[in-house]
């Protein structure tokens, strides 16, 4: 990656290399869920590079980009809260703590906030169904949630993330 | 490491590797599953090996990080071997007592034991935790005791042996007849033969064959299938490369949720540990058989668990179903033959290939073998992983190894496979889980995610989050799912926010089997059950939401001006009084509670506070006391003096030429219809058999709960409001129904109560000493407590009438007083605070016992002869059935035994024509209005005996009937049927009150059981506005500056 996260073809390049060697029957998926792994979105020019080099049509790599959830097009916050919306979530009040979310940060799920900094996103379930209501700040699981204990969650984003 | 070559290779391995594992050799397993690293577990694992290299235990003791243990919610769980001491909710402080108590010492740590939540015992060894002792766990049972990241531990407890007797010892022919007749199915949700699958796929023509692993557990809510692959993905590894043996495929594929990163990890460690040893690869133990294994990660659609869709999704495209024929074991991934199964049925094949078809067969039943591994979460005490024999009751899954429902609530229903799933209502409890029962009733057994709802759970609004999700999952590739399930979800968006018509219903059955029948593949065929089931089965709830605006459980946002007054039978604004109390404005308070209930010091004292149990506070710490604000707010303005004014602003009209109207019966039913009635302008005479006004108040609940002279003071506020009670006249004797009718009284309601106790049908009931609790209680009070009472008396029964006969008694100076209860202590009906001060004051309970005998000595009695009960199976109200013991026979030394087991109505001086229901009760309208047109009732007459706040508001609602039928105007406006916010400031940025709920002060149970002084005492003035700061606000809307009133509608009266 770039010095300011900008994407760079060398990086795409090697991606698509690595997956090749032992790829063996197309990669196209594995190739993007890299790319979204690194730049947290999958860039204009780096999917139509990935097309090229992989000699697949940019319509199915378009489709394939628009279909499943992990792939976002548009650039996403420095830190991504996910809020568990599966039933056991649900069903111990995980909306009520969504609601409350999305009222602090004045985003709703899969917007950025204005500063880049978060985004708000909701998943189907994390198969954490012990510990629901569960709220996820950049990969760390938090349990039990409720609109307080959320509160006190999003105050200790950033020194959260700077520790990792 | 050495590749094994030959069988005896593996053999000689996993000897060498089990005896290295000394069995008495201490060691500590910490769980690393999801569940518990999210509790801090992989701290915990830390802690405890720095801890054991401090005190140089390192070399003497084993430290495992293992899978999940299942017990999710007791997380991070740590167990000690080798006595399998089971310590949950470990945390790094505990570790260094752990290693010097237990690990070293041998000891418990007490403080650190589990406790059992609903019998709330101590139980430190993991075998007695009622938890996994009923389950029967063969798949996870491993997860407890081997390090995932270590072949070595699996390989030790006999991992890859069915891989190798499969491999050297039968033929692949004979592995798919095994599997076959094991009868094992599909653990993925449809249930398909295994065995059936593989020998389609291994005769389909073809050289490349392929199989795949399901692993894209996309099922809100369940999880099992992670638990395995974390926890023991070795399993899964052999149980696919017998598979591939078998169906005589060389490659095969993991597709698995991305949302897993553990499980991936776990697994791609396996892989590589298991190729390093020659299990998977080329020549596989020297058998000449190649098999690799490649992982594919999802990228979050739910579509692609559909079998078409996953392989589309490995192939590099969207994932889009096809339809089938023809199916994967023809056609499948790249056109050649495909075998897929689920985690979970890959995990069982070494299993019966290792243990044999028979020992797998008799685990399940006659339909189906095996075991299912659930996962229990939602509104449940013990959320985790459970492992039952298919076949298992539903009821022993939710109280036996589920602990029951939190906080004391009732079990709902139990959502069975998720959004293609449906639900199983209390009146199921006994139905044994397996693949056909579940399909009867209209659920399926899915992937084995259950969803444990409770009463706060609105079934309408569990439709539509399923919806929802269907209908974001839904590729869009065929109409019905695509355009179908997204009108479903209008439909009911609109009924949950109140828009629901008349005729939605139906139009959602008949869309949902439309859908079902023309959808291309297993997500939209399956999308309408949840909510054909809950319409199956709650159809009431979805008529409450159309027809009366009103969301019974409190859920819907829009439907629900908040939770406390959505339960509240009277519809009292909580909030409301709540707050005014706050802001020491006790006047208003009491203005408040009066607009829907004339009985404000009366419920303040023996109200069973319905609103209490939903209050949100609850998640944070108790519910608000607002029974004791409210007898604060009546009790203090009582004191100061309550102003006429307030009979003023509470008058809604003042004509007093209104038709006269008869009320028979002074109960609480009767004179709130009066209240009501007096309100808008009429002048109802209420006519009572007894001396004194009250009905049960005044001689069913004795005077250490409710005070002679609180009522008294009630009943004239009442009578000042312009009701005329007379007393001492009896319906049927002195004047008849018609008789009134014809005296001008143009509409009569009837809340006579129920004062008729149920026969016990014993021998000796007849016998003097047997009373029955509504006699002994009446004569007792209008008594002035003089009455006769035993030395040693028994109580039969379990409700509040029980109670208070017990608690009368030994005020009245018996020396012994037990109550016998059929069931235990948690299915009482009885208030559990009445049943605590009870057994304060001495009361003894006999539970899981029932009267046989009353013995005779003397023309009295001198014992009464009990049988044992055990519980059987769930009835129809969740309960389970308590069945008499045999040869249990036991004599309880008593001289008096007072009958408390229920009551009926006394209807035979009433109306002939009358209709009744079978249990005598009146039958009714929701509103009241009986099958006599000029006759009303309402009341314990009409539901059997209920609480005082029922017949509040059967007295509210019949006279809104009453005053529609005089006035033959069903337009009428009722001002307090408006709950209006109150003006009270709220901020909802502020934090909540930081303390915990207010403690009423009580009488010592030593000075109580002497006295019939009143046993709790009102809080002061400062205990109540600090305890009203603890209220949330629920009622609180951001657009309340313009307010609005809100229109709620009112509960429909509980079936008698």
């Amino acid at each position: 990656m770039g010095p300011n996260g900008e994407f760079r073809v060398s990086d795409i390049e090697e991606i698509i290399n690595n997956h090749r060697e032992n790829g063996r029957n197309g990669s196209l998926m594995a190739v993007l869920e890299e790319i979204q792994a690194q730049y947290r979105y999958l860039p204009r020019d780096a999917m139509i590079l990935v097309s090229e080099r992989l000699g697949v049509p940019l319509s199915q790599t378009y489709s394939v980009a628009t279909f499943y959830n992990a792939f976002s097009l548009k650039p996403k916050g420095k830190h991504i809260i996910n809020v568990c919306l599966g039933t056991a979530c649900h069903v111990r009040g995980s909306h009520r703590v969504l609601e409350h979310i999305e009222k602090k940060l004045h985003i709703k799920p899969g917007e950025t906030s204005k500063d880049r900094e978060f985004t708000l996103e909701t998943v189907n379930c994390l198969g954490a169904c012990a510990l629901g209501p569960v709220v996820v700040v950049d990969g760390v699981y938090s349990g039990q949630m409720n609109p307080t204990k959320a509160d006190a969650l999003l105050e200790e984003i950033p020194s959260n993330v700077g520790e990792r | 490491m050495p590749k094994l070559h030959m069988p005896s290779d593996l053999e000689r391995l996993s000897e060498s590797l089990s005896d290295a594992r000394d069995p008495n050799r201490p060691c500590i397993t910490v769980c690393g599953g999801t569940g518990c690293r999210v509790y801090g577990s992989e701290d915990v694992l830390e802690a405890f090996r720095l801890e054991l290299e401090r005190q140089k235990l390192d070399s003497t003791v084993d430290l495992m990080p293992t899978g999940c243990h299942g017990f999710c919610e007791q997380g991070p769980v740590v167990a000690i071997w080798p006595q399998g001491i089971f310590y949950p909710r470990v945390r790094t402080d505990d570790v260094g007592e752990i290693i010097s108590e237990t690990v070293v010492g041998g000891k418990i740590v007490d403080r650190l034991v589990y406790v059992d939540p609903g019998s709330r015992q101590r139980i430190a060894y993991e075998k007695d935790i009622p938890f996994y002792q009923k389950q029967k766990r063969v798949l996870l049972d491993q997860n407890g005791y081997i390090d995932p990241s270590k072949i070595e531990d699996y390989i030790a407890l006999d991992g890859y042996k069915a891989l190798s007797k499969a491999l050297h010892q039968i033929s692949p022919e004979q592995v798919i007849e095994e599997i076959t007749r094991s009868d094992l199915r599909g653990r993925g949700g449809a249930g398909f033969l295994t065995g059936v699958k593989w020998g389609l796929c291994r005769k389909a023509p073809g050289d490349v064959k392929y199989i795949i692993c399901n692993a894209d557990e996309g099922d809100p809510g369940a999880y099992m299938d992670r638990s395995i692959m974390e926890g023991n993905p070795h399993r899964v590894l052999e149980g696919m490369i017998i598979g591939a043996y078998a169906i005589g495929a060389h490659k095969g594929f993991v597709y698995i949720r991305n949302e897993y990163p553990l499980a991936v990890k776990h697994l791609r460690t396996a892989i590589t540990q298991a190729e390093e040893y020659g299990l998977l690869g080329e020549n596989i133990l020297d058998s000449g058989f190649d098999f690799t294994v490649e992982i594919r990660l999802g990228s979050g659609a739910f579509v692609c668990g559909e079998e078409t869709a996953l392989m589309a999704s490995i192939e590099d495209r969207i994932g889009e179903p096809r339809p089938r024929p023809p199916y994967p074991t023809e056609s499948g991934l790249w056109g050649k033959p495909t075998n897929i199964n689920n985690v979970e049925t890959w995990a069982n094949v070494p299993l019966i290939v290792g243990r044999g078809a028979d020992w797998f067969l008799q685990l399940g039943t006659e339909q189906s073998g095996g075991t299912k591994i659930f996962s229990v979460v939602g509104n449940v005490n013990n959320t985790g992983l459970v492992e039952v024999p298919i076949g298992t009751p539903l009821g022993d899954i939710v109280f036996d190894i589920g602990g029951g429902i939190p906080k004391g609530k009732n079990f709902k229903a139990a959502q069975l496979g998720g959004p293609s799933g449906g639900c199983i209502p209390r009146e199921h409890l006994n139905v044994p889980i397996d693949y056909t029962t579940l399909q009867e009733l209209g659920a399926i057994m899915g992937s084995g995610g259950m969803v444990i709802c409770d009463d706060d759970t609105c079934m309408v609004e569990l439709a539509r989050f399923f919806l929802n999700f269907v209908q974001e999952e839904s590729c869009g590739k065929c109409v019905p799912c695509r355009v179908g399930t997204k009108i479903m979800l209008e439909v009911v968006t609109r009924i949950t926010q109140g828009q629901g018509q008349e005729g939605d219903v139906e139009y959602l059955i008949e869309l949902g089997e439309e859908i079902k029948r023309s959808s291309l593949c297993g997500l939209g065929q399956t999308a309408p059950n949840p909510v054909l089931s809950t319409i199956r089965y709650f159809r009431d709830e979805y008529e409450a939401h159309i027809r009366d605006k009103r969301c019974p459980a409190g859920v819907c946002q829009d439907l629900v001006y908040s939770p406390c007054q959505n339960e509240c039978p009277a519809g009292q604004n909580v909030p409301a009084y709540v707050s005014l109390i706050g802001e020491g404005r006790f006047e208003e308070a009491l203005e408040v509670i009066l607009d829907r209930n004339p009985f404000p010091s009366v419920c303040g004292r023996v109200c069973d506070h319905p609103c209490e149990a939903k209050c949100r506070r609850s998640q944070i710490d108790d519910p608000v006391a607002t029974r004791a604000l409210k007898r604060f707010a009546a009790d203090y303005m009582a004191a100061e003096g309550i102003p006429s004014a307030i009979y003023d602003r509470l008058r809604v009209e003042t004509d007093g030429q209104k038709p006269k109207v008869a009320i028979v019966g002074s109960g609480p039913a009767g004179l709130s219809c009066a209240y009501f009635l007096a309100r808008l302008g009429y002048q109802p005479t209420v006519f009572e058999k007894l001396p004194v006004a009250g009905g049960m108040l005044a001689v069913g609940i004795p005077e250490y709960r409710l005070p002679k002279d609180v009522l008294k003071r009630e009943i004239e506020f009442i009578e000042k409001m312009g009701v005329e009670i007379r007393t001492e006249v009896s319906i049927g004797e002195d004047v008849t129904i018609p008789e009134l009718y014809q005296q001008g009284y143009e509409a009569i309601f009837i809340g006579v109560g129920a004062h008729h106790g149920r026969k016990l049908n014993i021998p000796g009931e007849t016998l003097d000493g047997v009373v029955d609790a509504v006699d002994f209680l009446r004569v007792v009070a209008l008594s002035g407590h003089r009455m006769w009472v035993g030395r040693r008396v028994a109580v039969l029964g379990g409700g509040n009438a029980a109670i208070d006969a017990a608690r009368t008694a030994l005020r009245l100076g018996a020396d012994e007083v037990t109550i016998v209860y059929r069931r235990t202590k948690n299915e009482m009906p009885a208030q559990r605070s009445e049943i605590e001060d009870a057994v304060a004051e001495g009361v003894k309970l006999e539970l899981l016992a029932t009267p046989a005998q009353a013995i005779s000595q003397n023309g009295g009695i001198k014992g009464l002869e009990c049988l044992r009960m055990c519980l059987g199976e769930f009835d129809r109200s969740g309960r389970r059935r308590p069945e008499p013991v045999e040869d249990s026979r036991f004599r309880l030394d008593v001289d008096m035994v007072i009958s408390a087991i229920g009551q009926t109505p006394d209807t035979t001086s009433l109306l002939s024509s009358l209709e009744l229901n079978r249990d005598g009760t009146i039958k009714v309208d929701k509103d009241g209005r009986t099958s006599v047109p000029y006759i009303f009732a309402g009341g314990d007459a009409v539901t059997g005996p209920a609480t005082v706040i029922w017949a509040i508001a059967a007295g509210e609602r019949a006279a809104v009937a009453i005053d529609q039928y005089l006035s033959k105007d069903d337009n009428r406006v009722y001002p307090w049927r408006e709950t209006r916010p109150p003006d009270t400031p709220f901020d909802p940025e502020a934090e909540p009150a930081p303390y915990g709920r207010l403690e009423t002060t009580k009488l010592a149970s030593d000075e109580r059981r002497c006295s019939f002084a009143e046993v709790e005492a009102v809080c002061i003035r400062e205990a109540a506005v600090q305890e009203a700061l603890r209220c949330l606000r629920c009622d609180y809307r951001e657009e309340q500056a313009t307010e609005v009133p809100t229109e709620t509608g009112v509960p429909a009266l509980a079936e008698a």
